[in-house]
């Protein structure tokens, strides 16, 4: 085509021969205007698909240099973007007193808004729901509180995030993977991982999978699809594309699910999975869980823009923003994100509004940097839990007593479990050693030997009581 | 203005022993083109064309691996790479500019072969080739990820040390990502700079849980190479880049592995070990005869292939510290970023090689 520069074949370039010969023959007349040489079919072809549509060969090349440039269609013709000019001079207004907007099925008080977009799921699927939260929620009070009295060195609520877990979990498939941040317990719960091997993991006791490698909360479950929780923030973003680009390519009809927190999405690891996922075409959904708080840095000195929905786009990935306390709007965005994800090879960028009720760890006390008032408010009056049992009361399938013998039931099977994994012993020191490798090498087995040896002698000052022979 | 200049970008000449002059795009690094003149004849050599600090040394053609065929060290690498998508249907290669053939072209004509979903380009960004290649081996896929330049490592050191390397320890064996393999063009080149010539192993030389190699040879490189892509650890392999097309030799053209963490004596010795990896191989094999012609000195040669886990057996038969008749001397760079203009009084040649021995025996 005259007056547009050689452009190398794009991938996803249609329309390649028919094109190609129109450009020869445009070439090698005179043309002038637009309309002339081509024909207004031509033409009409060629804005339709831009000049990336226009796969050029050598030939072609070499003799659309020869001819003399001139403007045939003033579009613009660089390769980095698809888009018109402009001749008015204005630079885009981000927009975040008016953000994307915040989809949800439930109001406040558990009551659907739009009938339309209520996912009528059954009695026994919500009542899972139900009593994933609460027993999550049971939980972390007892652990927590074990953590204070010094039987486990370090916990992690999820109060308030609950919904978040179970609603996105709820829609996946059971082999869909999962990986984690860290503030996914529920997750877990909804996928019935056993109370005795959360308590195994934050005890380090001898029924931990993960053999008492890790701090409290790194939980793993390969049986259960749960990738094994690391401490680095956002390492898992870019991974979690890589496991989905798999499962592409092995034709799985997998999704792959990632969770972070707004704070994590300010890692370069999140600006490069994003990339990553949209460049190279990969089923993953992206589940970004806004809490407010990244231990004690608020949003607004976490980011400028309009959270993190809003950066999808700038990937181009579909996004969207959705009330992370409301269970059913996440599991519709989820549901839906998954079910295109697979089918479209694409991801989704699902950013859960919700609040961090309680303090980031065992090591926070968040009162230092935020009020009682601003966390009342959110216990009390926009409760993942709270709006679901309104819901399920509405409907009937929940009442007082059910919820007084709930809560008996659950905190007494947590309580069941906790003493249990108390009285366990910790794995064998040997196990200090494996899976470095997947063979032990040669010096490591002599470290080994040397800690053996050195514990005849001096075995005292160890605890070895507390750990199997 | 010089031949191929019609190319876009800067434009730097590769000059090796053997190699002839080539054009090799670096990235970053840039001469102006119009200042490009024709050297005189009678012009001191070594000011116009620098002769490389080693000479390489070809191995005996291996006999035991079938028929072979005349590759130099990219070559082999490709053929490595070639035999492992042949073979496992899940492998990949993915990376800057791998898909066209590679800044250095290891990757040509793979991805014509086994296609775009296998041999593919990422985004510029090391962190993210990393991390994404963990993702894929930790479903069980053998990825094998190209950083362009070992200079450019670092943005994936968290990701290399925090997460693959502990991947498998940390999940307690549930998880692991050993069918991942990282490769990348290391050490120095003549006129590399700061930038374009670094050694990074001894960055990762203490992280339990990943290996280290470089290879000395294309036929070490090909079967080093093949063994990292089957180990069931991450592995990170660096490619002598000054030996992609100076090294040739006779490389096996099916698949064949060398074993990890073994290293090899290439000559025995009586009065010294010299230790060496990459390059530096051929600079103390030279240094081994100077010191055999001029001191009377019979020199161990050994090459230590696997950094870590590294092969303490054969360096040292046994504890050695109260068998040496000298200290353990170290010749290396200097402890200053990796110069340009200054290379040849940087690298630690024959010549300093050579003197560190003779002081060794007179000590």
């Amino acid at each position: 085509m005259k007056g547009q520069p050689p452009v190398s074949p794009r991938r996803g370039a249609g329309h390649r021969g028919l094109l190609a010969k129109m450009a020869v023959a445009a070439a090698a007349a005179s043309v002038w205007g637009p309309s002339r040489g081509l024909g207004q079919a031509g033409l009409l072809l060629l804005r339709r698909t831009g000049v990336r549509g226009l796969a050029r060969s050598q030939p072609e090349r070499q003799q659309q240099q020869q001819q003399h440039f001139s403007s045939l269609d003033d579009k613009p013709q660089f390769p980095g973007a698809s888009a018109e000019f402009i001749d008015k001079l204005e630079f885009i207004q981000p927009n975040v007193i008016s953000g994307i907007p915040i989809y949800r099925v439930m109001d406040r008080q558990g009551q659907i808004i739009n009938p339309s977009e209520d996912p009528h799921l059954p009695q026994e699927k919500v009542l899972k729901f139900y009593k994933s939260m609460t027993l999550l929620n049971t939980m972390d009070r007892i652990l927590y509180e074990s953590q204070r009295q010094g039987r486990i060195s370090f916990y992690m609520t999820n109060y308030g995030e609950e919904g978040t877990h179970v609603g996105s979990a709820a829609a996946l498939d059971n082999t869909d993977l999962v990986f984690g941040q860290y503030r996914e317990a529920g997750v877990l719960m909804y996928r019935d991982y056993p109370l005795e091997l959360f308590m195994a993991q934050c005890y380090g006791n001898v029924s931990d999978l993960g053999k008492g490698r890790q701090m409290p909360v790194h939980y793993g479950c390969k049986e259960r699809h749960f990738v094994t929780i690391s401490s680095p923030l956002a390492t898992q973003i870019p991974q979690a594309v890589g496991a989905a680009y798999a499962a592409k390519r092995a034709n799985a009809n997998r999704v792959v699910i990632c969770y972070f927190g707004e704070g994590a999405a300010s890692e370069g690891d999140a600006h490069a999975g994003f990339n990553f996922a949209a460049t190279l075409e990969c089923p993953i959904i992206f589940f970004c869980r806004n809490n407010g708080y990244a231990i004690s840095t608020p949003t607004s000195e976490q980011y400028r823009g309009d959270g993190i929905a809003a950066r999808g786009p700038g990937y181009g990935i579909m996004s969207i923003r959705v009330d992370g306390n409301d269970v059913f709007a996440v599991y519709n965005a989820t549901k839906e994100a998954r079910r295109r994800a697979v089918a479209e090879n694409q991801p989704f960028l699902i950013e859960a509004m919700t609040y961090r009720i309680g303090h980031h760890s065992t090591s926070d006390d968040s009162s230092a940097y935020r009020s009682v008032d601003e966390v009342s408010y959110w216990d009390k009056q926009d409760h993942p839990i709270s709006r679901l049992r309104h819901y399920l009361q509405s409907c009937g399938w929940w009442d007082d007593e059910q919820e007084k013998a709930w809560r008996k039931q659950s905190r007494k099977k947590v309580m069941e479990a906790f003493e249990q994994a108390e009285r366990k012993l910790k794995p064998n020191p040997s196990l200090l050693f494996s899976d470095v490798y997947q063979e032990m090498p040669a010096q490591l087995r002599k470290q080994q030997e040397s800690l053996a040896r050195h514990l005849q002698t001096y075995g005292e000052h160890y605890p070895l009581d507390h750990f199997e022979k | 203005m010089a031949a191929g200049a019609g190319t876009a970008g800067r434009l730097l000449r590769l000059r090796a022993a053997g190699a002839g002059g080539r054009w090799r795009r670096l990235r970053g690094a840039g001469v102006p083109r119009g200042f490009l003149q024709p050297a005189s004849a009678g012009e001191d050599t070594a000011q116009s064309r620098r002769v490389a600090h080693f000479t390489f040394q070809p191995d005996p053609e291996p006999l035991e691996y079938g028929q072979t065929q005349k590759m130099n060290l990219f070559q082999a690498v490709t053929s490595a790479l070639d035999n492992s998508l042949a073979k496992d249907p899940t492998a990949v290669i993915f990376g800057e500019d791998v898909a066209f053939g590679g800044v250095f072209r290891c990757t040509v004509g793979l991805r014509d072969k086994y296609g775009k979903d296998r041999v593919f380009n990422t985004p510029l960004c090391e962190q993210g080739i990393v991390g994404f290649g963990i993702g894929i081996a930790v479903t069980g896929a053998t990825a094998i990820a190209e950083i362009q330049f070992a200079d450019y490592i670092f943005p994936a050191f968290d990701q290399i040390v925090n997460e693959a390397a502990k991947y498998r320890y940390r999940s307690g064996d549930l998880f692991n990502c050993g069918s991942l393999t990282i490769r990348s063009p290391w050490g120095c080149v003549g006129h590399g700079a700061l930038y374009h010539s670094q050694s990074p192993e001894a960055f990762f030389a203490h992280c339990p849980g990943i290996k280290v190699v470089v290879p000395r040879s294309p036929f070490q490189a090909k079967g080093l190479l093949l063994s990292c892509i089957e180990d069931k650890n991450p592995c990170i392999f660096f490619e002598p880049k000054i030996l992609y097309r100076a090294a040739v030799e006779q490389v096996p053209v099916e698949p064949y592995s060398i074993p990890l963490s073994r290293a090899e004596v290439i000559q025995e010795g009586s009065d010294v070990t010299l230790i060496a990896w990459g390059t530096q191989v051929h600079v103390i094999r030279e240094v081994a005869s100077m010191a055999q012609e001029k001191l009377g000195v019979s020199c161990e040669v050994i090459d230590l292939r696997t950094i870590i886990p590294w092969d303490v057996d054969t360096v040292c038969k046994e504890e050695c510290f109260l068998n040496l008749e000298a200290p353990i001397s170290r010749v290396c760079g200097y402890d200053t970023p990796f110069p340009h203009i200054f290379e040849p009084f940087y690298i630690p040649d024959k010549w300093k090689c050579y003197d560190a021995l003779r002081k060794m025996i007179n000590y």
